[in-house]
């Protein structure tokens, strides 16, 4: 078997033992991701809709829902590849006993991402299908994508996830990170305001990987099929997936082996 | 402290360490380290907290990157070949890692993926090892419901399930109660009997000396004392020794004379002597009562090369 296919079997593994972890405790570990969205729809979307005006010829929950997709994609995978892989490498010493197994550092955080990719894919599909029960999914063919693009924008934000695990000294600088980085990324790339009247901040989110994500999914759920756009995004995301995973990958090993 | 003529491919020879040094910014964990370890043995790794014996083991299986020297492990370096050399060993490393919220059976099945054991080869194999450590009944149990000495028998279950060929314990028995240690001695045996080579750090000279062929002692990452137990403590602490109230130390200074060593070991002061006759001669001599007569052993040796060094403890 070439190096590739054992890495990628040995990363395969990873992910089942962290499904086998994660469904015993299925539904306090799926309630956050699918229930924020949800409420935030129902908030901001049913609640406030009706005392905003359209935003490009589309009514405020109409405007929200492609964001909340994004959403659980960034929360599950910054979450998951921040406070849970901390508690796995800190408290429950699971990669002292994982690495002495054929199992390297590079199998440890492929497995990550595949795991968060998957995730991530799936929830966004979770969340897609209530969209569509709410009939803000006009296309329901776009559910086939969203997976995809759930995935794929999961990748580096867990690539951030696993940064932030790798530099922060305790437990509690988790916080900081969230505060002077998460939040801003998810308040301010396009999810709740158009950000085309304000080029500054327009200029400033191409670099989160999180705004091209939510740029790929309102022009899917909208049906904006501009393809010169949607490729401009889907090069960002892979960039910064492979740029980021690669700078986590490092830091990771830093941590992991000394 | 071995011939390193050998040539570097030597089937006999597992581990092959020379000159092996690692350094943690200005703290110097491991100094130079010379070892071998051949096919079959058993190799005790004695030193305080913090003397470098952890280092070594993550040295070997590549969790550690040393910063000097040679190292090999089946003929492999493990800086460039770790997977090679993982997929031949087994590790019970000091804690046991295993995940809480798993059943037993979980566990096990988690690692025999790891290990590249098929489904179908590690159902019987899972069986029959947790049957051997007494585990069977505990199988749908989840780790959370395990006693400490339980757990630690899986982290054996778990380091076996590959049925590897060197077997790695880093502290197996720390902590645990004599029954349980001495269950888990008697299954490194079998192991061995099998023609496996252990290796082994702990704290309890009494195991080391019964169950190791050899023993290697770290003080401060340098050797400081290697080779069969019977041979360390003939060279370095041979003949009987007595142990005596702090008391009566300056009654037996007066009579100990050129044929015996007296000195101070925490507490107590000692009397080593060639026979258990001087020693009770000394007894009597004095009016002394020694709170204990016996035969040197290798904790005399440990304590002696490791001085009165706490490493870690300080």
């Amino acid at each position: 078997m070439s190096e590739l296919a054992i890495t990628l079997r040995l990363a395969w593994h990873v992910v089942v033992r962290n499904w086998t972890v994660y469904r015993k405790d299925f539904l306090a570990n799926i309630s956050p991701t699918l229930a924020d969205p949800a409420l935030m729809m129902m908030a901001l979307g049913m609640g406030l809709s009706p005392f905003i005006g359209q935003i490009h010829g589309l009514s405020y929950a109409q405007y929200l829902a492609p964001g909340m997709i994004a959403t659980t994609a960034l929360f599950t995978a910054f979450f998951e590849c921040s406070y849970g892989f901390y508690v796995r490498m800190t408290f429950e010493s699971v990669f002292k006993a994982m690495l002495t197994t054929p199992i390297g550092v590079r199998e440890v955080v492929i497995g990550e991402f595949l795991w968060v990719f998957i995730r991530a894919a799936l929830m966004a599909m979770g969340v897609g299908l209530v969209l569509t029960v709410m009939g803000l999914m006009p296309n329901p063919f776009v559910l086939l994508l969203i997976p995809f693009i759930g995935g794929l924008l999961a990748v580096p934000c867990g690539a951030i996830g696993l940064l932030a695990a790798s530099y922060v000294r305790n437990i509690n600088q988790f916080q900081t990170v969230y505060s002077f980085l998460i939040a801003p990324i998810f308040y301010l790339s396009g999810v709740f305001f158009p950000l085309g009247d304000r080029p500054l901040l327009e200029a400033i989110v191409q670099i989160s990987p999180f705004h091209h994500g939510v740029r790929l999914l309102q022009a899917c759920v909208w049906g904006q099929w501009d393809l010169g756009e949607i490729a401009y995004h889907i090069a960002a995301l892979l960039t910064f997936a492979a740029g980021l995973g690669w700078w986590a990958l490092v830091s990771i090993r830093k941590k992991l082996i000394s | 402290m071995e011939s390193s003529q050998e040539p570097a491919s030597d089937p006999v020879t597992i581990i092959r360490a020379r000159s092996v040094a690692k350094q943690f910014g200005d703290f110097t964990a491991l100094e130079g380290l010379d070892l071998d370890v051949r096919i079959g043995e058993c190799v005790g790794l004695l030193g305080p907290n913090g003397a470098g014996k952890s280092t070594f083991i993550g040295c070997l299986h590549g969790s550690v990157l040393r910063s000097g020297g040679n190292l090999e492990v089946f003929g492999l370096d493990p800086m460039s070949d770790a997977r090679r050399i993982k997929e031949r060993l087994g590790v019970v490393p000091q804690e046991n890692a295993l995940d809480e919220e798993l059943t037993v059976l979980e566990n096990m099945q988690i690692y025999a993926r790891f290990e590249g054991v098929s489904r179908e080869e590690s159902a019987p194999r899972i069986d029959e090892l947790l049957a051997h450590m007494s585990l069977d009944h505990k199988r749908d149990a989840t780790i959370r419901m395990l006693s400490g000495g339980m757990k630690r028998r899986l982290a054996f279950v778990r380091a076996l399930l590959s049925d590897p060929e060197l077997l790695i314990l880093d502290e197996p028995t720390t902590g645990l109660d004599p029954t349980v240690r001495h269950l888990l001695w008697e299954k490194v045996l079998s192991y061995r009997a099998a023609g496996k080579t252990v290796l082994v750090t702990t704290h309890y000279m009494h195991e080391a000396e019964l169950l190791c062929d050899r023993i290697v002692i770290l003080n401060r990452g340098a050797l400081v004392g290697a080779g069969p137990p019977r041979d360390l403590i003939a060279e370095h602490a041979p003949g009987f020794v007595g142990t005596f109230a702090r008391e009566d130390e300056e009654k037996l200074r007066g009579k100990v004379g050129d044929d015996a060593l007296l000195y101070q070991q925490g507490w107590q002061t000692c009397v080593r002597a060639a026979s258990i006759e001087r020693l009770t001669q000394l007894q009597a001599a004095t009016g002394t009562r020694a709170l204990q007569l016996r035969p040197s052993n290798l904790e005399d040796v440990y304590l002696k090369l490791t001085g009165q060094d706490l490493g870690d403890n300080e």
